[in-house]
């Protein structure tokens, strides 16, 4: 038995000193590949791969009278990051554009109020699909997302982010879900009466999920709408995680022990997400993916403007005009050193290391503050791509990134949905 | 000189971090019934953004809004301001904006000041024109929402600086 135990191991050994020449010849190979080779092996993959970024503020922009999504815009002169056209040169495939609406009164006027404006953005949304229908098409399950690729198009799923226009209404969940949202992020940068945020200055008020936000998320499970737990704080994870009967999502978070930042995620928590089968989508915000540095010369710069400054009682119009551009000056000579695609690989990297390659994802943010340097619009994605390459990320596992995962995920939901109204 | 560098050291010291809040936002509710025939408008603008175009520093203290220190001229430079950048027109005649009151919600970076204004306006209305580039000054990105209801109907819309204005019709 001993001896048999021996023979194994001596096998074992062979192919694990195997493999690893093999895996020694690869990397001589990939050494000796140029960087234009490797960018160009990365644009491949980019192209081959479903390329889906799981969150975007872009509704907000529909609303703006005039703006147009089937329209090229500058992203340094209109702040827009991402249109149809921007979204062909980055090849990104598929988007989730979020109703997003800003924490305001929880009060009845407040709930309706919330809930029109949640309303007349998804109905943007729809509407330009419409309206587009040559180049995209409104997704609603997780194939719809390779079938519209197929045909060319790009798939617009939709989400909302901040559960406040659910307001106290339970029925005001399905609404949604019949209008094409797919997932809803509980709470935003303020406590709600389902959950509690990440960043509000009061503190907890739920100490998580409130008992209503419960009801919600066991409605959501019910109707196959993705539980998204970003902008929550812990123990709003902790409670959706143990209550949600599929996996959830976090459509734009990062890593904590990359970035010590209350929104980013806890490697406990990461672990816990790959327990759950759920996925942490990364996103690219700069202060989410690294902590600023300072910035001194644009700090001094400032302070001998402020300390020139005539007292602004005795200023005219003109004079504040002249000084606010000056200011203005300052800020764009002296910007804070950027947040890069390597921090984004960073933190990807280290989600694969703690939770695993079938837990991360994308969800970039634009539109809603996300955009840095390298990843600025949503025509710049595919240096995410090329980064994960350069870092030796295999095609399998770029296709889950940037996709598989969360489509996976997506699927699940679906069939716990199914399950349960069965 | 000492001054200077006394000036200096305190900036550095209350310097604005990156991104205080990394969308650039700013809600406006209009609203008129013409029941009640009284077109009610308020802005919800975050504090730091507001010192910052007014006193050029986000975290001033001086114009101390809703504090029982707030000096007499805080409101006249606040709409000194807030005029360059904002109106609304009722029948095609501007609305004269009269503060009736203000209040802070919220702590720290998140701290907003509302700021509400009253116009009796007969009925009937049958447009507004509303323009909103408050802070578009300072951030090319900056989005401002608005809410108008009226009569019972809903529109919402966002202004920036590439679309200051708009006009809706009753």
């Amino acid at each position: 038995m001993l001896k048999l135990h021996q023979n194994y191991l001596v096998l074992l050994l062979l192919v694990l000193f195997i493999s690893s020449c093999k895996e020694k010849s690869a990397s001589s190979d990939a050494d000796a590949e140029t960087e234009e080779e490797l960018v160009q092996r990365a644009l491949a993959i980019h192209k081959e791969v479903l390329t889906l970024d799981t969150h975007a503020d872009t509704p907000l922009r529909m609303i703006e009278p005039g703006f147009d999504m089937a329209e090229r815009h500058d992203p340094n002169e209109t702040g827009s990051k991402v249109d149809y056209p921007r979204m062909k040169e980055g090849d990104l495939d598929a988007i989730f554009f979020a109703a997003f609406v800003a924490q305001d009164i929880r009060d009845d006027d407040g709930n309706t109020r919330a809930k029109e404006l949640c309303l007349q953005m998804i109905d943007s949304v729809i509407t330009s699909t419409e309206r587009n229908s040559d180049i995209v098409g409104l997704a609603l399950n997780p194939e719809d997302a390779y079938s519209l690729e197929k045909e060319g198009k790009r798939a617009i799923y939709i989400g909302i982010e901040n559960g406040y226009p659910i307001g106290d209404d339970l029925s005001n969940v399905e609404l949604y879900f019949n209008k094409g949202v797919r997932y809803i992020t509980l709470v935003h940068s303020s406590n709600n009466d389902l959950a509690d945020s990440a960043t509000d200055t009061n503190g907890a008020e739920h100490g998580g999920l409130s008992d209503f936000g419960a009801e919600v998320v066991a409605e959501m499970n019910r109707l196959g709408i993705m539980v998204d737990v970003s902008h929550g704080n812990d123990s709003l994870f902790y409670d959706a995680i143990a209550l949600s009967k599929a996996p959830i999502i976090a459509s734009h978070s990062n890593a904590r022990a990359v970035t010590d930042h209350q929104r980013n995620m806890t490697d406990e928590m990461l672990k816990l997400m790959a327990e759950n089968g759920g996925v942490v989508q990364l996103t690219m915000l700069a202060d989410y993916l690294r902590e600023a540095p300072p910035n001194a010369e644009r700090d001094s710069a400032i302070a001998v403007l402020r300390a020139n400054m005539k007292p602004i009682g005795e200023m005219t119009k003109e004079e504040k005009a002249a000084l606010r551009q000056s200011f203005q000056q300052v800020n764009e000579k002296y910007p804070n050193p950027p947040a890069t695609v390597t921090h984004v690989a960073d933190h990807i990297d280290h989600i694969v290391e703690v939770a695993g390659i079938d837990h991360v994802g994308i969800g970039c943010d634009f539109d809603g503050g996300g955009g840095i340097e390298g990843v600025f619009d949503a025509s710049e994605v595919m240096n995410i791509t090329i980064e994960l390459v350069r870092r030796g990320y295999t095609k399998a596992q770029i296709e889950k990134i940037w996709g598989g995962n969360l489509i996976r995920v997506f699927k699940e939901v679906q069939a716990v949905a199914e399950k349960i109204q069965s | 000189m000492v001054l200077q560098w006394l000036f200096i050291l305190i900036a550095l010291g209350f310097s604005k971090p990156e991104a205080t809040h990394p969308l650039r936002l700013s809600l406006c509710e209009i609203e008129y019934s013409s029941g009640k025939q009284i077109l009610s408008i308020n802005l919800k603008l975050f504090l730091t953004d507001v010192n910052e175009a007014i006193v050029f520093d986000p975290y001033s203290k001086e114009l101390a809004f809703c504090q029982p220190n707030e000096p007499a001229k805080a409101n006249k430079m606040l709409m000194e301001y807030v005029n360059q950048f904002f109106y609304v027109k009722a029948n095609g005649k501007k609305v004269e904006l009269k503060i009736k009151r203000k209040k802070l919600s919220g702590e720290g970076e998140n701290t907003a000041l509302w700021v509400y204004f009253d116009y009796r306006h007969p009925a009937p209305l049958s447009s507004l024109e509303i323009k909103n580039a408050v802070f578009t000054d300072l951030f090319f990105d900056q989005n401002n929402i608005v809410y108008v209801h009226v009569n019972g109907k809903n529109k919402s819309m966002m202004l920036n600086k590439k679309t200051p204005v708009h006009k809706l019709k009753f």
